[in-house]
C-alpha cells in the first residue's frame, strides 16, 4: 500500500469538514473490505483515509423509526444476518448478506459500504432497491434521503456529493405481508462474486417485483407478471471473465422462477 | 507520506504500544512489528484467509485491516495459548489436517470460531465456517473429521508404542505448523536486508522502447533501480533444460509479468512505490497465446533463433517433438473408431505460499534462501552462473508452503543474487500471489485422438496428436510433454499406437512441472476416448476398462517396464466403493477412469544417519518437505530400524552445506528414493552395531545379527536402544551410517530411464446436474491408489484426498483467462477460483491397494500424484451419463455444462 494520511473523526460534522477540505483526494473507510483491496491494487490512491468506525452513531443499534428500520452505516453484514427484524421482514436481504464473502469479510463489510462501493455485482444492493430502501446522507446543508435505486447511478458511481457521507440505510417496513427471496449464480459454491443475482419480492396481493444484479451497470427493478420471454429484456449483461452475456441473461429466467417459487411457499 | 501513529494493541493477552504508518496492514503489523509471523500473507485481498485473526471477538482478515484501525483492540492469533485453540490443534494433527501448513494458522482460527459458536458438530456450519480459508494441499476432508472430533471433545490419543511403519503417526513438524511457529521463507529475519520489487508491463509481448526511472529514484529509501542494461553483459540466461530465460527482459518481454526492471529499497513500501513510478515506454506486439496461433505459418517467433542454437526447430515455435509408436496403425480389426479433440486449459499451482527468494551474494560466496523443491539443482545452477565452487554456494531451503511442482526450478534467485552483489546487502523478493501466477502454470493441451476398438471393446489402436502449449521459456515443460505423452495410450494393453507430441512455445507464463506432470492432460483425452467407445459399443465404463487394463507384468509400452501392480484390484475397489452396481438414482450419473504416471526414472538420493549415545537418531535427508510429509516417513523408517521412539528421531533437511545431495523432490520419488537411501544408511548402522557388539562381547561377527530394533546375540536378543544407551558413550560416542539409492540413466530410453514405479489411480464419481444452471453436484467421489505399502496410511489418505481436490479444481473451475494482448485477466484470488470447503463433494472416499510390490522400503511406491491423474475424465463421464452430453473441454464450469445442455436440447 502506498502512503496516505489517516483521520479518525468522532462526529459526522468532522467527517464532512475533512471531506470538504481534502476533496476527491479523501476516501472513507468503513469495513475496508473493498477499500483496502483497492489500496493494495493502487486503484485507489487517496491522500487521506477517513476512518468512520468511531464516529458517533456510525455503529449504533439497528432501530425502528417513522415506519422504517434504520440501519446505521457501520452495521456489518454479520449484524444484518443476525437481526431478527430483518430476518422476519427482509428475508432476502439476510440471504444476500449471508453470501457476501466469507465470515471474515462479513464481520467487517458494511451494508452502507456495499452500496457506496457501487459494484454492479453487489449482492445486497438490488434487494435494497427492491425494498424501496433509502440512504440517509449528511452534508453541509443537513441531511437528505436518496433512494438506493437512484443513489447507485452506475458502475462505481453514486449520487454522493462533495462533502457528503452516508449515515444510515432506511428500510421502509412493509405495509402488507410479503415474502422475499434471493438467488444468485456463481462459479463455485464457496465464496464468490455473483455472476448474476436476483431478488424477488412477492406481496400478499400477488404482485411480484424483481431486482436484478450484475446484468447492468446498476441494479434493475422489474415488475413481474409480464411475458417471461421479454420480462428481463431491460438487462444489458456483458461478457467478462466471469461469464458470457447470454449465460447471464438465460440465468435470469432460471433463478427468477426459483426465487418466485420459494417466495410463494414462504408467503 | 504521513507520520507514524502510536496505537495500543493487545495481542494474545500482551499489551503493545506500537508506532505504525497508516498504510501498514494489521497483518504486517503483527508480523513485522509484534514479531508474530504465524499469520500469513497469500492473496492479500481477503479471499484466502491465511491471515485470519480474531479482533475483539470477531474473525477478520488481517490483510484487509489497517493497523491503525486496531488501536485499542484485542487481537488473538494462531500463536495464542488458549484451550479451544489447543483442542483444534490436537484434532487437526490427529486427523491429518496439516500438510504444508501455510494455511493452517488462519484455518485453526476459523476452526476455533466454529468451536466457540458451538457449531463444530454441524457439518453445514463447518463447511461454511472454513470456507473463507483456502487449503491447496486439500486438507478439507480431514478438517471436517477434525471438527467432528473437537465437538465430541475426544481426548488426545496416546502415541502408539511399538513399530511405527504402517501406522498413522503424527506428522513431524505438524505442531509447529498448527501453532504458527513454523518459519516459512517470508517469516525469516535477515539483518540489513533490502526489499526488491519487480517492474512489469500489462501486456505479454512488447518491445521496450525506453525506461525512465527518474521519478522512482526520488522515493526515499530507494537503493537501486536496475534494468537489463545495468547488469553484466552478456545478460545472464538460465533454465533447467535450455538457458533461454533472461534474468530481466532486455529489448522485449515475452509473457505477461516478465520483469523489465527491479527496485531495491529499504522497505517493501518504498520498493512498491518506486516500482509504480518507473515509466516504461513500450510497443505492444502481437502475442501468440494458443496452439493455433503459435503454429500458424506466419506466427511471430516467441524466441529468437539464436536462443536455441543448433536446434533445427529454432525457426519455429516448436520447442521439441516426440513420437512414441509401436505396432501398426493400419492393422485391421477395428470395428469402431472414435475420435475427439480434448482441451485442457492453463491452470496455475496456487500454492498458498507465494514464491519468495532471499540471497546474500558476496564476490566469493553466496547464501540463497529459497523454498525450492530442488535445493541441490539450485545450488549447482547458481554455482555455474556465478562461477563459484559448489562449496561457496549455500542453499537454505525452508519448507515450502506448498509446491506441487511450481517450486521445482529456480525462478528469481539469479536476479536477486545480482542485485545483492550490486548493493552489497542481502536482498529479499517475496512475490504477490498475482506475480506468482505470472511465473508458474501447468501446460495447456490440445489432444486429437483416434482410437479403434473391436466390437467387443478390445483396444486395437490409439492414434494421438498431443500438443502441449508451453510458455515463453522452456523451463521443464519439454520433459512434461515427453513424460506425459510417452504413456499416452494409458494403462492399457494397446496393440498398436502412435503418439505424436509437441511442446509449443507461446507468449504466456512459462509452464513448468505441476502435480501429474503432463498426465492429467493426457488421461483427459484417452479416458474420454474410452468412454466414447463404451457408449458407442453399449459397454459399461467399468467393463471396457477392466477388459483392456494391463495385468501385472503386461507392458503398456512394448519393450519397456511392465505393469507393476494388480491394477484391476484398484479398479474394482473404486467401483465397489462407489456402488457401481447399485441402482442409479433418477437423474444421477456415474463415471470411472484410470490413469498411470511414470514415477521417477533416474537420479541419486543420499542419506546420512547418526546414532547418538543416548539413542537419539538424526537423519540427514535433502528432500524438501512441502506438505507431502516426507520428513515423517523418513523418521518412521529410522525409528523402526533402531526401535527408537519417534520423538527421539530428528530429520534435518534444507541446507546444502550440511545435508548430502539429493537430486530433487519431484515425481513422488522421495519415499522410494530417499526412503531406500535412509533404510540403507540404517542397515549400514546395523552392521556397525554388530561390529561393536562383537568387539564388546568377544563374539565372532558371524554370531551376531541385527534386525529392526534388535541386536541378536547368541544368549538373548538385546534392544538396540538399550545397547546403545549402555555402551555407545564409552565406546566412542556416535555411529554414522550412510546409504544411497541411485538409478542410472539409459541412453537409448526415450525418458532417459525406465520408471522406478508407476503411480496407478482409479477415480469414480456419482453426480447430479442442475440442468437449469449447469451446476454439478458431486454425491460421491472415490479415489483408489495402488500404493505398494502404506508406510503411514493417514498420510497416504492426505495426499490422495489433496490430489483429488486439486483435480476437482481443474475439472470444475480453474482456468487462466487471457486477454487480447496475452495478459492474464483473472490474476489473483478474486477471479481465479480453486475449491473451498463448500465445493467439496458430499462424500469423498479414498481407498488403497497394498500388495507390497513397490521398489521402496517395505514394498512402497510413490503416492503423491495419483488422485489428480484422472479426476476430470471420471467426472465428465458421470456428467455425460447424467445429462447425455459429452464435453471435451475443461473446466466443466456451470456455464460450460449449461451450454452443452442447450446444444443437446436444440
Amino acid at each position: 500500500m502506498l502512503g496516505f494520511d489517516y483521520a479518525r473523526p468522532e462526529k459526522f460534522d468532522d467527517v464532512i469538514a475533512l471531506l470538504l477540505e481534502a476533496g476527491p483526494e479523501a476516501l472513507m473507510l468503513a469495513g475496508g473490505t473493498d477499500l483496502v483491496v483497492a489500496l493494495r491494487h493502487h486503484v485507489a490512491r487517496p491522500r487521506l483515509v477517513i476512518d468512520l468506525k468511531r464516529v458517533e452513531g456510525f455503529r449504533a443499534e439497528i432501530r425502528e423509526e417513522d415506519g422504517s428500520l434504520v440501519v446505521p452505516a457501520g452495521t456489518t453484514m454479520t449484524e444484518i444476518v443476525r437481526d431478527r427484524r430483518i430476518q422476519a421482514l427482509f428475508a432476502a436481504l439476510v440471504e444476500a448478506a449471508n453470501v457476501v464473502g466469507s465470515i471474515q469479510i462479513r464481520n467487517r463489510a458494511t451494508l452502507a459500504g456495499n452500496i457506496c462501493n457501487a459494484s454492479p455485482a453487489a449482492d445486497t444492493v438490488p434487494l435494497l432497491a427492491l425494498y424501496g430502501a433509502s440512504v440517509e446522507i449528511a452534508g453541509t446543508s443537513g441531511t437528505r434521503l436518496s433512494s438506493v435505486e437512484d443513489f447507485v447511478r452506475g458502475n462505481r458511481d453514486t449520487d454522493l456529493g462533495e462533502g457528503e457521507v452516508v449515515t444510515a440505510v432506511r428500510l421502509p417496513l412493509p405495509r402488507q405481508k410479503t415474502a422475499s427471496t434471493f438467488e444468485r449464480i456463481t462459479r463455485r459454491r464457496g465464496v464468490d462474486l455473483a455472476t448474476v443475482n436476483l431478488g424477488c419480492l412477492l406481496q400478499a396481493d400477488g404482485t411480484v417485483r424483481y431486482a436484478l444484479g450484475a446484468v447492468a451497470p446498476r441494479p434493475l427493478l422489474v415488475e413481474g407478471g409480464g411475458d417471461p420471454e421479454t420480462l428481463f429484456d431491460v438487462a444489458t449483461p456483458i461478457t467478462d471473465v466471469r461469464a458470457g452475456a447470454d449465460y447471464r441473461r438465460a440465468m435470469l429466467n432460471v433463478i427468477a422462477e426459483r426465487a418466485l417459487a420459494r417466495a410463494r411457499s414462504a408467503l | 507520506m504521513s507520520g507514524e501513529i502510536a496505537i495500543d494493541l493487545m495481542v494474545n493477552g500482551t499489551e503493545h504500544r506500537i508506532a505504525v504508518p497508516p498504510n501498514l496492514s494489521l497483518l504486517d503489523c503483527l508480523r513485522d512489528k509484534v514479531g508474530l509471523t504465524g499469520s500469513k500473507e497469500c492473496c492479500a485481498v481477503g479471499e484466502c484467509g491465511a491471515c485470519t485473526v480474531e479482533m475483539d471477538g470477531q474473525l477478520v482478515n488481517s490483510c484487509l485491516c489497517l493497523a491503525v484501525e486496531a488501536d485499542g483492540k484485542a487481537v488473538t492469533t494462531a500463536e495464542a495459548e488458549d484451550e479451544d485453540l489447543g483442542s483444534v490443534r490436537d484434532a487437526f494433527l490427529q486427523t491429518g489436517s496439516v500438510q504444508c501448513g501455510f494455511c493452517i494458522p488462519g484455518m485453526v482460527m476459523a476452526a476455533r470460531a466454529i468451536l466457540r459458536d458451538e457449531k463444530a458438530d454441524d457439518a453445514v456450519a463447518v463447511r461454511e465456517g472454513l470456507s473463507g480459508n483456502l487449503c491447496r494441499c486439500g486438507g478439507y476432508n480431514r478438517m471436517f473429521e477434525a471438527m467432528a472430533r473437537v465437538s465430541a471433545r475426544q481426548a488426545r490419543a496416546e502415541a502408539p508404542t511399538g513399530p511405527v511403519v504402517g501406522t498413522d503417526v503424527e506428522r513431524s513438524g505438524g505442531r509447529a505448523r498448527a501453532d504458527g511457529s513454523q518459519k516459512f521463507l517470508a517469516d525469516l529475519t535477515i539483518d540489513n536486508v533490502a526489499h526488491l520489487k519487480l517492474v512489469t508491463l500489462p501486456v505479454a509481448h512488447a518491445r521496450i522502447d525506453g525506461i525512465d526511472a527518474s521519478a522512482a529514484w526520488k522515493v526515499p529509501g530507494v537503493l537501486d533501480i536496475v534494468t537489463a542494461v545495468d547488469l553484466p553483459q552478456p545478460l545472464m540466461h538460465f533454465g533447467p533444460v535450455y538457458k533461454d530465460r533472461p534474468v530481466l527482459a532486455a529489448a522485449e518481454t515475452r509473457h505477461h509479468g516478465e520483469p523489465v526492471a527491479v527496485i531495491a529499497a529499504e522497505t517493501k513500501e518504498a520498493a512498491e512505490e518506486a516500482a509504480l513510478l518507473v515509466e516504461v515506454s513500450y510497443t505492444a506486439l502481437p502475442a501468440v497465446t494458443d496452439i493455433e496461433a503459435a503454429t500458424a505459418p506466419e506466427a511471430p517467433l516467441v524466441q529468437p533463433p539464436e536462443l536455441r542454437p543448433n536446434d533445427p526447430r529454432s525457426g519455429t515455435n516448436i520447442l521439441n517433438e516426440r513420437v512414441t509408436e509401436w505396432g501398426d496403425l493400419d492393422a485391421p480389426g477395428a470395428d469402431v473408431v472414435v475420435e475427439g479433440i480434448y482441451g485442457f486449459p492453463m491452470v496455475t499451482h496456487f500454492a498458498i505460499e507465494p514464491h519468495g527468494f532471499i540471497v546474500d551474494a558476496r564476490s566469493d560466496r553466496m547464501t540463497v534462501w529459497s523454498p525450492v523443491q530442488h535445493p541441490y539443482l539450485l545450488q549447482r545452477m547458481m554455482a555455474d552462473l556465478f562461477e563459484l565452487p559448489l562449496t561457496s554456494v549455500q542453499v537454505l531451503a525452508p519448507d515450502p508452503g506448498g509446491g506441487f511442482g511450481g517450486k521445482q526450478n529456480p525462478k528469481f534467485e539469479p536476479l536477486v543474487a545480482l542485485i545483492s552483489r550490486r548493493i552489497g546487502r542481502p536482498c529479499r523478493l517475496v512475490l504477490t500471489l498475482e506475480e506468482t501466477f505470472q511465473n508458474v502454470r501447468r501446460t495447456a493441451t490440445r489432444m486429437k485422438m483416434r482410437t479403434g476398438f473391436t466390437k467387443d471393446g478390445d483396444l486395437v489402436f490409439q492414434d494421438a496428436e498431443a500438443d502441449y502449449l508451453v510458455g515463453a521459456y522452456g523451463d521443464i515443460s519439454e520433459r512434461v510433454m515427453a513424460k506425459g505423452s510417452y504413456l499416452g495410450a494409458g494403462p492399457y494393453r494397446t496393440p498398436n499406437a502412435r503418439i505424436r507430441a509437441r511442446a509449443i512455445l507461446s507468449h504466456t507464463t512459462p509452464a513448468t512441472a505441476f502435480r501429474g506432470f503432463g498426465t492429467p492432460q493426457m488421461s483427459w483425452a484417452y479416458e474420454g476416448q474410452m468412454d466414447k467407445a463404451a457408449r458407442a459399443l453399449g459397454i459399461d465404463g467399468l467393463a471396457i476398462r477392466m477388459r483392456n487394463l494391463a495385468r501385472k507384468g503386461d507392458e503398456v509400452v512394448p519393450g519397456d517396464f511392465g505393469a507393476d501392480g494388480h491394477w484391476e484390484q484398484s479398479l474394482q475397489k473404486a467401483a465397489d466403493l462407489l456402488g457401481w452396481q447399485t441402482p442409479l438414482p433418477e437423474g444421477h450419473g456415474r463415471g470411472i477412469a484410470v490413469a498411470i504416471k511414470a514415477g521417477a526414472t533416474t537420479g541419486l538420493s543420499n542419506a546420512t544417519v547418526r546414532l547418538l549415545a543416548d539413542g537419539s537418531v538424526v537423519v540427514y535427508a535433502g528432500t524438501s518437505d512441502m506438505g507431502q510429509g516426507a520428513r515423517t516417513i523418513f523418521a518412521q523408517l529410522a525409528a523402526d530400524a533402531f526401535g527408537a521412539p519417534m520423538d527421539r528421531v530428528t530429520v534435518v533437511s534444507g541446507d546444502t552445506s550440511a545435508v548430502p545431495f539429493d537430486l530433487q523432490t519431484s515425481a513422488s520419488r522421495s519415499t522410494v528414493f530417499m526412503g531406500n537411501a535412509i533404510s540403507k544408511a540404517c542397515e549400514d548402522l546395523h552392521r556397525q552395531l554388530a561390529e561393536m557388539a562383537a568387539e564388546l562381547s568377544g563374539l565372532e561377527l558371524e554370531q551376531i545379527s541385527v534386525t529392526n530394533g534388535i541386536i541378536h546375540l547368541p544368549e538373548a536378543p538385546v534392544p538396540i536402544m538399550d545397547f546403545v544407551c549402555a555402551e555407545l558413550r564409552s565406546w566412542g560416542g556416535e555411529l554414522v551410517g550412510t546409504g544411497r539409492m541411485r538409478r542410472h540413466s539409459l541412453k537409448d530410453h526415450p525418458l532417459g530411464g525406465t520408471p522406478a514405479f508407476f503411480e496407478f489411480n482409479c477415480t469414480a464419481f456419482e453426480v447430479s446436474v442442475d440442468e437449469g444452471t449447469g451446476e454439478i453436484l458431486i454425491h460421491r467421489h472415490v479415489t483408489v491408489g495402488d500404493v505398494g505399502k502404506a508406510l503411514n496410511p493417514l498420510q497416504v489418505e492426505m495426499q490422495d484426498e489433496g490430489a483429488a481436490i486439486m483435480g476437482l479444481g481443474h475439472s470444475m473451475m480453474e482456468h487462466l483467462v487471457l486477454g487480447e494482448n496475452g495478459e492474464i485477466r483473472n490474476l489473483g484470488a478474486l477471479d481465479y477460483r480453486i475449491p473451498t470447503t463448500k465445493d467439496m463433494p458430499l462424500s469423498l472416499v479414498t481407498g488403497i491397494v497394498e500388495n507390497g510390490d513397490g521398489p521402496g522400503p517395505y514394498g512402497a511406491k510413490g503416492v503423491s500424484e495419483g488422485a489428480i491423474l484422472c479426476t476430470a475424465p471420471a467426472l465428465a463421464a458421470a456428467v455425460a451419463q447424467a445429462t447425455g452430453v459429452v464435453i471435451d473441454d475443461l473446466p466443466l464450469t456451470p456455464e460450460r455444462v449449461w451450454r452443452a445442455v442447450q446444444t443437446r436440447d436444440r
